[in-house]
């Protein structure tokens, strides 16, 4: 049964990718844009995903934390010519050391107090980007940001950039599985539904939410220099508090019990706007009631309400053999 | 484990006043009293969830009074809370895996002395589907389940809070099963329990508590005929 649900699974997983692979053929190159900055934003509801669907710790920063990493990648390419992998991984490692630093300060808030401090350091990281004209580059941002590549090799088109971000995006989610099976991913998910139940279960819980924000912003630093390397230029306008609300609204519609909901909240959030176009005045209207439906019909997303209503449907037609199961499987 | 004087206020409530104990692995002592004499604040001090204003705990020779309550947790104190503290949002697997987590960060070594899962949950008389959300579990199952969980961390002290509240008849069976699962374990268990029966029964030795102070410690016999004890729970009569 274990096995016949995992080769289903393997199997999803490949045509999911062949599919996505297959995606950019014949679509325009705009659409192409839209759909890099998905796979970039996706990345960055993954790290939510990892501080707040995981651990329960809701962040507000993860706007900032994305624009710390293109900042990075931007001062280290145009300012001091450093290679582009070597940036990647900077913007990476950086953003992972100063989200510590953040995490070791703010994590003796608890609840809403952390959540509170957290749209304080979006805030100031914007201030920062908007305001340190000599390295930040001020209103101006930093503009001719070389391409990614490696060596001689270089990215020269979007098609390109398609390929690379899915590549990340692709590696980042099956890290994130594999956390999130393994002891480390419940020790998050201990402190997320009983803090004090954790602590008694050896968890130390105050490193461990460390450990998580760190992921997190791993994740948003590589987010964030994937896009400058994609964008080319950087300003402060992107990185701001609204953006990371974005994420939230985007984790909590897809659901936050498993990956597939940050991949259907990011895709849906991101296309709905481009397949209604006609509609633009009354898109934020949609949203707006869109997710307050959601939240009192599905309070766990578009994946969790889906699973209940799939285990309504099959639960009636196959009681009784579900009830056979139960009795073979009991132990003792 | 040793626990000597230890001493907690909250505001003006005396919750513990120097109140001192032993326990010793492969014993179940009792930790009884009337309502707010401080039996659940002792769990709390012991495990590490409330801090407390003095006293020293010694467990396995070793002082943890200063350590934190996930250390103790590491070196070997596990414990239930009245109302079960479980993963509500995880399923039963990820519930289960982590007290085997922690027995894995202890070290520890499969001995075939302990219990095993299967001989946990048989005593337990739970018959789990893995993937199923904790939430389907009953009141008492789960009650049941958070000692389960508890004892697969292979704990050197067991602290129980209260553990045959609100279960039925078959289910209190149940604890006691699970009780001398861990004595045969060689751990130390610490039952804190309204339900006399349970307590005169699997109890080696008990500790009385009144007003945050220990009026008595004995067997349960001596317990039972005690004067200061039977005035504790039934008040002085007119003639005395």
């Amino acid at each position: 049964m274990i096995a016949k649900k995992k080769l289903i699974a393997l199997l999803l997983l490949l045509a999911g990718l062949t599919l996505a692979a297959l995606l950019p053929l014949g679509i325009s190159n705009y659409m192409l844009r839209v759909i890099d900055m998905m796979l970039i934003t996706y990345v960055c509801v993954l790290s939510l995903f990892v501080i707040f669907g995981m651990t329960g710790q809701m962040s507000f920063a993860q706007a900032g934390y994305w624009g710390l990493g293109a900042y990075i990648t931007a001062i280290l390419t145009t300012k001091f010519g450093v290679a582009p992998l070597l940036a990647l991984l900077v913007s990476a490692l950086g953003t992972g050391l100063f989200v510590a630093l953040v995490g070791m300060a703010l994590f003796r808030l608890h609840g809403h107090y952390f959540g509170f401090a957290t749209i304080g350091v979006v805030m100031t990281l914007n201030g920062i980007f908007q305001n340190w004209t000599p390295v930040t580059g001020g209103a101006n941002g930093i503009g001719n940001i070389p391409p990614f590549g490696i060596g001689e090799w270089h990215i020269t088109s979007d098609l390109g950039y398609f390929y690379l971000l899915l590549f990340f995006a692709v590696a980042i989610s099956l890290v994130t599985e594999w956390i999130h099976r393994s002891a480390l991913g419940r020790s998050f998910m201990a402190i997320r539904d009983n803090e004090i139940a954790a602590k008694c279960m050896g968890v130390n819980s105050y490193f461990t939410k460390n450990v998580a924000y760190v992921i997190s912003g791993v994740y948003c630093g590589i987010a964030g220099s994937l896009f400058a390397f994609l964008s080319s230029y950087t300003s402060a306008t992107s990185f701001v508090f609204p953006q990371s609300v974005l994420y939230l609204v985007m984790l909590m519609l897809g659901g936050y019990n498993s990956l597939l909901g940050p991949i259907i909240g990011t895709v849906l959030l991101i296309m709905l706007p481009e397949w209604f176009r006609p509609l633009q005045e009354y898109i934020l209207l949609v949203y707006g009631i869109g997710v307050i439906l959601l939240m009192v019909v599905m309070p766990d997303g578009l994946i969790g309400g889906g699973k209940k209503l799939y285990a309504c449907v099959v639960r009636k037609k196959c009681q009784p053999d579900d009830f056979d199961k139960s009795a073979d499987n009991g132990i003792g | 484990m040793v626990l000597d004087k230890l001493c907690k206020r909250f505001g003006g409530v005396v919750a513990a006043d120097e109140v001192s104990f032993n326990l010793s692995p492969a014993r179940v002592h009792g930790l009884i009293g009337p309502n707010g004499s401080g039996k659940t604040t002792m769990l709390n001090l012991i495990s590490g969830v409330t801090d407390m204003d003095a006293g020293k705990i010694t467990l396995a020779g070793e002082d943890i009074t200063h350590k934190p309550n996930y250390t103790r947790a590491r070196r070997g104190i596990a414990r239930t809370f009245q109302h079960p503290r479980l993963l509500k949002r995880c399923d039963i697997q990820s519930n289960l895996y982590l007290g085997i987590d922690l027995a894995d960060k202890k070290g520890h070594v499969a001995n075939p002395q302990d219990a095993s899962l299967k001989e946990i949950l048989a005593a337990a008389g739970l018959k789990l589907d893995l993937d199923e959300s904790i939430t389907t579990l009953s009141y008492g199952q789960q009650k049941l389940f958070e000692i389960v969980r508890a004892l697969l961390t292979r704990p050197k002290v067991l602290l129980l809070d209260e553990p045959a509240a609100g279960l039925n008849s078959k289910e209190m069976e149940q604890v006691d099963a699970l009780i001398g699962l861990a004595v045969r374990s060689n751990t130390a268990v610490l039952l804190v329990e309204h339900s006399m029966d349970l307590i005169m029964n699997i109890c080696h030795t008990i500790t009385v508590l009144n007003f945050g102070r220990k009026i008595a410690e004995g067997v349960p016999a001596e317990i039972q005929s005690n004067d200061a004890v039977i005035e504790a729970y039934l008040g002085r009569g007119r003639s005395a």
